[in-house]
């Protein structure tokens, strides 16, 4: 690991990215199962004795119940699916406004773009068989035929005759059902037909070897979502003068083309990284690539969707100028003390700085000695940055990277602070401009970010030798994992005000997002810990007998290894986190589950059609989550883990 | 890593390095520093607190435990609590009924579930993949609200209606089902089957040591499980002679009610220097090695300086700061055997009848008492926030355990089946003495784990009003303000529930461990 960073984060491709260089070698086919003739399959599968075939008929007659339950629900003349089309925008963004919608479409075709380059240079990507493509496809269609047949029929409503007696309901004829599905009978038996042209048109040998990278399935299935908006009328729903009045294709008329953009630019991303992958360097670009999604949140967020109102004069006649000093100074300074034969003088003027740090910190809340937040901030990075200085002492390229590594957090930290601490543009009436689906994303991003760096520093002092770390840091670990976490944010919300000094203000997502982020850190821990005791003893003492010093250890020899080792459980402690953003509902922030579960149904429009959202909620995190789970089990077989 | 020098070593070492490269002195100053550094900032962020609540006229403090409560609990033992505490007391119960219902269902459920994962019946196989994969994948929460929803939609209680009227009732009031009730006579029932267990105990031994001294199958189980279930016949009839019990406990009560307090206080102390003292002496009986004693660490010192100073705390804190906590102590142990004896025998007071059935059976029942039938007193009866919620746990965390259950069974190795069938046992015989078992061991702390997390999901009860104690809590912090006792109250009630959990399951761990060398 000649890896220039002082402790490998979360993101650092170097970490996530072991050795997926060889994508197509590595998932070997595995040995396909002699194929049965279907009365044999049946035989093995479903009739094999007596207990097994009264399983089989209850099991089928139960699941076959459900699914009739499940369409019957779904199709039923009661839903109204329109309160979910009508309302996309809200789900997706909540009330942002929408002559600023430009922001929003930015924001998602670079995280889009982001994706389809990562994509490409992360060689991330497995395949699909034919086989599996087939399969899926005549599945699909079963299921659509199964769902004609088992739907039951609409319910018409008749009013009563005599006043005051509840009204009486005719359903439709299986005959009459099955006439008005005339269109889904087509749909499910084109896709059952190209699954069987796909399985029989191919010989065994082709449709088991004949794949396509899921890159383009994704880009296809991508595709596809977005030509339903131009082919079917996605409608608005509203009440004129107490008549519910529809108007079909407004909904997609606003969104087909920067859906279509979006799409393009995905592709556009994918193409133009698979093109270049080959040719340049690979280094450099993962590396970018793994920043830009640290800073991503930030500057989408407070950036882009935020749009601060920047003070010019201020920021020529003060920002710039702190910056550029802290840059200059602050790396002149470092690349001095980055030289080989310095010595003790090094830490010795690293610990001067940092206590002047701390120094500045504690008068500033006394408010004896003011000096700006910035500034103070910078002090303490520099002291930081000056304390493992030591370790980048080698020629005068690394010291100079490093002296360049400091320049750009600076940039980025105090153009980051400066926008932040502006006004926003936006004419937002509530006290936040995220909701709905942005809103549970950034939340769970930056809860990620915060608690990672977290949980590996409370792993470290748990399994550190010196007892007073050990001792704060299991107590702090138990302690917040004995609590659920609706507490915590209910205390972060409520009592942290409480506790900060005056004039110093937290808004309530930030509140929620440290107090979330501190939570999920404890489990983090648990799990970063899991893989530090996984590491041999000779590792250690190897390191020892090289002669390097504990942080060296640590950084270089025991994380990277542990780190590798903790990784399904993080993926799986991330998909945790991204379901448990849920929460933010009940603490009042607008976030996917609230408006469905809260602000649709409060619509005139749509009294109580809460069911529908609630669904389409459902289905957005267990789309996210389980592609995510997916995800980490087929991570979990390419690093061999528990085989090598 | 100190750096000792072993004595064997033959390079001088020239002199003793400066204090600020000496490994244990920088760790040992760092270390104090990081704790200076966290009390410096805990004692700001408590007195900037305490100004702000000063200055917002809010109080600190706990006497809303003993003030009125003036507010309804639904839902609970008690629909219109006292005080404060006890309303936080009835949401306790209303947290520990929904957790252990839930670990229960869900135990059951996730068993069930994890065995059809691993059916070779593809219908089977199906069913349980698309329940795991569903229900683990979308959030509890918006599970909750999906089921509370779709119970509110259903139709309101009418008279005679009901899935299976008189037994099973769904509709917007909630869900409705019969119960066994415990009855007047249970707890005298309860020592003689007690009783009856450790006869049975003694049946089993007996029998398996029959069958080790033969090799004949002395059905030991059967025998001894009908040994325990005609005792329980038996004690039906007979347990009111239990009754004698109860003036030995009135007794006992009562001498407990007359120790004074500084005996209880002067008796914890000792109590804590006598377990820091045994915590020391064992501490270094384990090292009495002359390289043990040698190689003690900073840490290990600081392990036997610690013990005493906790003991000394401990003591400080029952002697002057909290004095109460004796006097706590003693009444509440008193109060404890006063209510143990008031199970057993007739008590004029109470007018419960001891000499009546341990158990009744009651059905759900639907009377009209206002103008809308509902469900009368009779039967268990979820309420609709009850419901979504419980159906809410079982269902997600029966998806976890039945991953873990897969993944236990799975885990061990395929060459224990085959020994075990070479061996002669029958599929059924392997399962239950060879694979079971030692699934059990690999599942036991994951599935612990989930009843953790489990206790702590039904938090998510605020979010559709069911009142339990972060509802609870809730309320009193949104009439008195007292946000920090309300969140020091709930820490500690959910510290204890995962620690008696824990402790349970650790039980469970330690006898299942294998016995190593």
């Amino acid at each position: 690991m000649e890896n220039s960073q002082p402790a490998p984060l979360a993101l650092d491709p170097d970490h996530f990215n072991v050795d997926f260089t060889a994508e197509s070698d590595l998932e070997a086919l595995p040995p396909e199962e002699p194929g049965l003739a279907p009365k044999e399959w049946m035989q093995k599968n479903l009739f094999s004795s007596v207990g097994s075939t009264i399983l089989t008929i209850i099991f089928s007659i139960f699941a076959l119940w459900a699914l009739r339950g499940l369409f019957g629900f779904m199709f039923s003349g009661e839903r109204r699916w329109d309160a979910v089309a009508t309302n996309a925008r809200l789900i997706a963004v909540e009330r942002y406004p929408l002559d600023q919608f430009n922001r929003i479409w930015f924001s998602l075709g670079s995280l889009l773009a982001m994706a389809g380059l990562s994509m490409a240079f992360f060689r991330a990507s497995g395949y699909f068989t034919l086989k599996r493509i087939a399969m899926w496809l005549m599945n699909l269609g079963v299921l659509g035929l199964l769902g004609v047949i088992l739907t039951p029929g609409a319910k018409t409503e008749v009013p009563p005759v005599v006043e005051g007696e509840l009204p009486t309901f005719i359903q439709d004829s299986f005959g009459e059902a099955i006439g008005g599905r005339i269109v889904w009978i087509l749909v499910s038996l084109v896709t059952l037909g190209i699954g069987l042209a796909l399985w029989y048109g191919l010989g065994e040998d082709r449709r088991r070897t004949m794949r396509i990278a899921s890159r383009w399935v994704i880009a296809a299935g991508f595709g596809l979502a977005v030509l339903s908006l131009w082919v079917v009328p996605y409608g608005r729903y509203f009440l004129e003068n107490g008549v519910a009045t529809s108007e079909p294709g407004l909904v997609a008329a606003s969104t087909r083309i920067p859906w279509t953009i979006m799409w393009a630019t995905f592709v556009g991303a994918l193409l133009l990284g698979l093109a270049l992958r080959d040719r340049i360097p690979a280094r450099p670009p993962k590396m970018i690539l793994g920043l830009l999604w640290l800073l991503a949140p930030f500057i989408l967020n407070w950036i882009v969707l935020r749009d601060p109102d920047f003070d010019y004069d201020h920021v020529f006649s003060t920002d710039i100028p702190m910056a550029l000093a802290f840059m200059l100074v602050g790396g002149a300074l470092l690349y001095w003390l980055s030289n080989a034969g310095i010595g003790e003088k090094g830490k010795i003027v690293s610990i001067i700085l940092l206590a002047f740090a701390l120094f500045n910190w504690v008068a500033g809340f006394f408010g004896i000695y003011p000096m700006l937040q910035k500034a103070r901030l910078s002090f303490l990075f520099l002291g930081l940055f000056a304390l493992i200085a030591g370790n980048f002492s080698r020629d005068v390229r690394t010291r100079m990277n490093y002296v360049y590594a400091w320049m750009g957090s600076m940039a980025i930290f105090h153009w980051l602070v400066t926008a932040v601490n502006s006004p926003s543009t936006l004419d937002i009436t509530s006290d936040t401009y995220l909701g709905g689906m942005t809103l549970t994303i950034f939340v769970a991003w930056l809860t990620l970010l915060v608690s990672f760096p977290l949980g590996v520093l409370f792993a470290l002092a748990r399994t550190s030798d010196m007892p007073i770390f050990r001792l704060l840091s299991t107590t702090y670990i138990e302690a917040v994992r004995g609590v659920p976490l609706i507490t915590i944010l209910f205390f972060f919300s409520v009592i942290i005000p409480l506790f900060l000094p005056e004039g110093m203000e937290l808004a309530e997502v930030a509140a929620v997002v440290v107090g979330y982020g501190l939570f999920s850190a404890a489990y983090l821990a648990e799990n970063v810990r899991g893989g530090l005791q996984s590491i041999r003893r000779g590792q250690f003492e190897a390191a020892d007998a090289l002669g390097l010093t504990s942080g060296q250890r640590t950084s270089f020899i025991v994380l990277p290894q542990a780190l590798r080792v903790s990784i399904p459980p993080l993926v799986g402690q991330s998909i945790a986190t991204f379901k448990e953003t849920s929460l933010l509902a009940i603490i009042g922030l607008n976030d996917l589950l609230r408006v469905a579960n809260n602000t649709i149904p409060s619509q005139t429009d749509f009294v109580g059609s809460k069911k529908e959202g609630l669904l389409v909620v459902s289905a957005i995190y267990f789309g996210v989550s389980f592609a995510m789970s997916k995800y980490s089990q087929r991570l979990e077989k390419r690093l061999g883990l528990g085989t090598r | 890593m100190t750096m000792t020098e072993t004595p064997s070593s033959r390079i001088e070492v020239s002199a003793k390095p400066p204090f600020y490269r000496d490994v244990t002195i920088v760790k040992w100053l760092v270390q104090l520093a990081v704790l200076a550094a966290v009390i410096f900032v805990a004692w700001f962020l408590a007195n900037e607190a305490g100004d702000n609540i000063r200055a917002r006229g809010l109080t600190s403090g706990f006497e809303f435990l003993s003030q009125p409560a003036g507010f309804q609990v639904s839902d609970g033992i008690d629909d219109n609590p006292a005080t404060g505490g006890r309303a936080l007391w009835v949401g306790m119960v209303t947290t520990l009924r929904l957790a252990i219902a839930g670990i229960l269902s869900a135990t059951v459920l996730g068993i069930i579930v994890g065995l059809g994962r691993l059916s070779n019946n593809w219908v089977v196989n199906k069913v349980a993949t698309v329940f795991v994969e569903t229900l683990r994948n979308i959030p509890l929460l918006v599970q909750i609200f999906l089921y509370f929803t779709i119970l509110s939609g259903l139709s309101r209680v009418a008279l005679d209606t009901g899935p299976i009227n008189g037994w099973l009732h769904v509709s917007n009031k909630g869900v409705a089902i019969p119960r066994i009730k415990i009855a007047d006579g249970f707890y005298q029932w309860l020592v003689l089957m007690v009783i009856g267990a450790f006869i049975a105990r003694f049946v089993f031994k007996n029998r398996v040591a029959e069958q080790e001294r033969t090799g004949n199958d002395s059905f030991a189980l059967p025998i001894a499980a009908a040994v325990l279930a005609a005792i329980g016949v038996i004690a039906w009839f007979i347990h009111p002679i239990i009754g004698f019990l109860e003036a030995p406990l009135w007794a006992i009560s009562d001498v407990l009610d007359g120790i004074p307090q500084i005996a209880v206080q002067l008796g914890l102390v000792a109590l804590f220097f006598l377990a820091a003292a045994r915590f020391v002496k064992n501490f270094r009986d384990s090292r009495r090695t002359p390289a043990g004693m040698a190689a003690l660490t900073d840490d290990d010192w600081f392990r036997q300086i610690f013990a005493f100073v906790a003991a000394a705390m401990a003591s400080v804190f029952v002697l002057i700061i909290w004095p109460g906590l004796s006097d706590w102590i003693v009444n509440s142990s008193s109060d404890l055997f006063g209510v143990l004896a008031d199970k057993f025998g007739t008590n004029p007071e109470t007018g419960a009848d001891r000499s009546g059935a341990p158990f009744a059976g009651e059905r759900p029942d639907i009377v009209q008492r206002g103008n809308f039938p509902n469900y009368g007193d009779s039967g268990l009866q979820m309420s609709q926030a009850w419901a979504a919620i419980f159906f809410a746990v079982t269902f997600y965390t029966a998806a976890f355990i039945a991953e873990i259950i897969r993944g236990g069974i799975l885990a061990v190795a395929k060459g224990q089946s085959e020994a075990a069938a070479a061996l002669g046992l029958s599929r059924m015989q392997a399962l239950r003495k060879v694979i079971l078992p030692q699934a059990f061991r690999i599942v036991l702390p994951p599935i612990g784990n989930q009843y953790l997390n489990l206790t702590k999901n039904t938090s998510l009860a605020v979010a559709v009003g069911l009142a339990d104690v972060v509802q609870v809590g809730g309320t009193i912090n949104s009439q008195s303000g007292k946000a920090l006792s309300v969140f020091v109250i709930w820490m500690a009630f959910y510290l204890a529930c995962s620690l008696t959990i824990s402790v349970i399951v650790n039980f469970f761990n330690v006898r299942m461990k294998i016995v190593e060398r």
